[in-house]
């Protein structure tokens, strides 16, 4: 049961100590109630769910071990931003640029780390940081263009 | 360091998580 990313020890420790991890199994047959529920039309389909069951991260395909742990930070920081508490998903975004910084969701972490870090301090330079390390590491990116409105901040 | 414990059942998990203050991750997987 415990394959691919799974098999990394580092994952497991994550997993294990960070969320309350749940398998669900799909049948194509016979879609399971949480397959509906959940609009599940492919797998692997991997969601980070707050206690009320809402999703606030996905992810839909393979994704290997370095990845993985950045969308479970990236999904964890997701979890805290809607709930507003901003300076701790600070913390989890940050997570995903220093420690995965060659994992694919790092764009959109430098994204949400500037709107986090906006809504934390009510400065927005942390806006226009975050379009500068777009525009500087990611310019190919499509959060780099999301973050375009931030460029007329001053600094 | 143990394997990864795994919950099979969504509500459960979800009481887990109200009670340890902790996100949920939900696997979809398919034998096949």
């Amino acid at each position: 049961m415990n394959a691919g990313p799974y098999s990394d020890k580092k994952v497991q420790q994550y997993l294990q100590e960070e969320f309350i991890p749940v398998k669900s199994q799909c049948f194509w047959d016979k879609r399971t109630e949480a397959m509906k529920q959940f609009l599940v039309s492919w797998t692997p389909t991997l969601l980070v769910l707050d206690s009320s069951g809402r999703e606030h991260h996905r992810v839909v395909g393979f994704v290997p071990s370095d990845d993985f742990m950045a969308h479970l930070k990236l999904g964890k920081g997701k979890v805290l931003f809607d709930r507003f508490r901003f300076a701790d998903a600070l913390k989890e975004f940050t997570a995903v640029t220093e420690q995965h910084p060659e994992a694919g969701v790092v764009p959109e972490a430098v994204f949400f780390t500037g709107v986090a870090d906006y809504w934390n301090s009510h400065d927005p330079k942390g806006l226009r940081r975050a379009y500068d390390t777009l525009t500087a590491r990611f310019p190919e990116s499509e959060w780099a263009r999301r973050a375009q409105p931030y460029a007329q901040i001053p600094l | 360091m143990a394997e990864i414990k795994w919950e099979t059942d969504l509500q459960a998990a979800l009481t887990l998580a109200e009670k340890s203050h902790k996100p949920v991750f939900l696997d979809f997987w398919f034998d096949g």
